[in-house]
């Protein structure tokens, strides 16, 4: 297998301005091209900005809105990861992030997992998605897109490289929080994820791509830090903190096949078992079956008993 | 990503550094100036302007934010007005004098005292904290009709510490556009300080409102600002509980005090509520962005 060149376009989208940020893809979508790479990547929410509010439903497009299908078009001989809010034909509002492909769209993924605590407040003003699926792409490889806050829970990476993901992508509009001295890169955020993304490439033998945007929504500052790990948890490609650009790197696509060789952990997973227990939790917390690991006195669908009143 | 060891600014400990910085508030200086400086920028661009002005006390909150806000869009942007009252310690004056100076940035001195004294006129018995009051909304209207004039955002210096305990005057010293230092503790003010330059007189000196000779906020409130932020960020920023807190060695009466001041200035810190009639009310489900598409003074 050859080498595939990556453009990850770590931006400031402008809060709200879709049309600003349309021009903005189009160009950068240029520059990738001309850099020769075959897949360029853009943050969530690059197509809109973040922190929108009310605003979500004005800058919402269905997936067969002619600025979407225009920027598709753009894409024939190459392949763009971009991300906007999409309106359902039921007038749901998703984050989505969209593959187009050769002129057209390859495949979307609607977030699933929504922040709402905290600084967050998405489930206010989203919708959740319901399916999780990787997808084939011209690149000859698998790939898996996932959204931000999707890839703070373990069972999205893991299906994703399950269903024949080698490539997992995540976008991202990461606020920086808890500036410490005592971390790696000053700040606790870019720690957390820096230590989620080589724990995902290496657990599941795949290439990692972690697009974060930069620039400031009214309070929040964005911290870049977009990456490229590959399936043996090496980082490839770092892009700084904080500061506006496309960065590029070449992957060997042969290192997955290395890797998972070398380090068989997909082979041995066992998505039977997995989804058996599974079944079993569910049931359980439903209340439907008897809770065969609960302490004794729990109520039904809890797995712990109440502290005796102090 | 440029791996490097964070920047402990004045690692030689708080003897050199000339005040005392507890090492659970230390923060990488470097991120958190770009942050401020990217912030400042963000809020200027977004609302169509380019210039911005402070008020400058020659004290360590607006010195770092006139530092700060010079590093971010250059000092010719920058307005700093000296607004003196009469009883003024003549070193603040002298302090804001040498950040302008440093800077280079545009300065403009207007004594409030023609403006509050007629307003006290034949009320001899005003209290320190009325008198207070009005020239901390003096210099905010004085800032605001420069903001008018100058054509600049006014830009908010007050500090976490201080916003948290209520130690600010509403609509006075708090009023701004938009705040670069407000989640920064006294003690994080003093460590940016040192890291971006401020003048060391300006950073050892005791924090004053300087609203009566002598006066100084730890004599006033009976605390030390190293001991308050550490009290604070264990229990709002980590949510230790009071018993977790006596644990790690701080005094039962004390958190309580300093919780009682913590709550009793909500509303200092909040926009005011609207009563919800209407459909759609501002800030309770009409929520937009400050600055939304198109906003921008052209």
């Amino acid at each position: 297998m050859n080498s595939l060149r990556l453009a990850l376009a770590q931006i400031a989208p402008e809060l709200g301005e879709l049309g600003q940020n349309l021009e903005r893809h189009h160009a950068l979508l240029g520059e990738a091209r001309g850099a020769g790479a075959g897949l360029i990547v853009f943050p969530e929410l690059g197509l809109t900005g973040y922190l929108l509010q009310d605003l979500a439903a004005e800058v919402a497009m269905r997936l067969d809105d002619p600025r979407l299908t225009r920027l598709a078009k753009a894409t024939s001989g190459m392949s763009a990861v971009v991300s906007f809010v999409e309106e359902s034909a039921d007038h749901r509002l998703f984050i989505s992030a969209a593959l187009l492909e050769d002129g057209a769209i390859r495949h979307v993924h609607r977030k699933l997992y929504l922040p709402t605590y905290g600084l967050f407040d998405e489930r206010r003003f989203f919708a959740a998605g319901d399916s999780l699926r990787a997808t084939p792409s011209r690149l000859g490889i698998g790939l898996g897109i996932a959204v931000c806050e999707d890839f703070w829970h373990l069972s999205v990476p893991a299906l994703l490289a399950l269903d024949g993901a080698q490539l997992l992508i995540n976008v991202s509009s990461s606020p920086g929080r808890d500036l410490a001295a005592t971390n790696e890169v000053g700040l606790g955020t870019a720690s957390s994820w820096r230590s989620l993304m080589r724990t995902y490439a290496q657990l599941t033998t795949s290439f990692v791509v972690f697009c974060n945007r930069v620039g400031v929504d009214e309070s929040i500052s964005f911290w870049g830090g977009s990456e490229v790990i590959a399936p043996s948890g090496q980082a490839v490609l770092s892009a700084p903190l904080y500061d506006e650009g496309l960065f590029t790197v070449d992957i060997a696509l042969a290192d997955i096949r290395r890797e998972r060789i070398a380090l068989p952990l997909l082979r041995d997973e066992r998505p039977e078992l997995v989804v058996r227990e599974f079944g079993r939790i569910v049931s359980e917390r439903a209340g439907l079956a008897d809770d065969t690991t609960a302490e004794a006195g729990s109520g039904p669908g809890l797995d712990s008993a109440p502290e005796p009143a102090r | 990503m440029s791996e490097r060891t964070p920047a402990m600014d004045g690692a030689g400990g708080d003897q050199d550094r000339g005040f005392e910085l507890p090492p659970e508030l230390a923060i990488d200086t470097d991120v958190a100036r770009r942050v401020m400086a990217d912030f400042i920028r963000g809020q200027l661009r977004q609302a169509g302007f380019e210039r911005a002005v402070l008020g400058l006390s020659g004290g360590i909150d607006s010195g770092l934010v006139a530092y700060l806000t010079a590093e971010a869009i250059g000092p010719e942007r920058l307005l700093c007005v000296l607004m003196p009252y009469r009883t003024s310690s003549p070193a603040s004056r002298s302090d804001a004098e040498t950040v302008v100076e440093r800077l280079g940035c545009a300065s403009e001195v207007v004594d409030i005292s023609p403006m509050v004294d007629p307003f006290f006129e034949g009320q001899r018995e005003a209290s320190a904290l009325r008198r207070g009051n009005v020239m901390a909304r003096m210099r905010m209207t004085v800032l605001y009709d420069r903001s008018v004039t100058w054509g600049g955002l006014v830009v908010g210096t007050g500090n976490k510490t201080e916003a948290l305990i209520g130690y600010t005057t509403l609509f006075g010293d708090s009023a701004c556009a938009f705040n670069p230092i407000g989640d920064l503790y006294k003690s994080q003010v003093r460590q940016v300080a040192a890291a971006i330059g401020v003048p060391d007189a300006i950073i050892r000196k005791a924090p004053s409102a300087d609203l009566w000779p002598g006066q100084t906020d730890e004599a006033e409130a009976g605390f030390a600002y190293p001991e308050l932020d550490r009290l604070l960020f264990w229990r709002i920023d980590k949510r230790r509980s009071t018993e977790e807190l006596v644990a790690m060695g701080f005094d039962g009466a004390w958190i309580e005090r300093v919780d009682r001041m913590v709550a009793g200035s909500e509303f200092k810190r909040q926009v005011p509520p609207v009563a919800k009639l209407g459909p759609r009310t501002a800030g309770v489900d009409y929520l937009y962005p400050r600055r939304r598409p198109g906003a921008a003074r052209r």
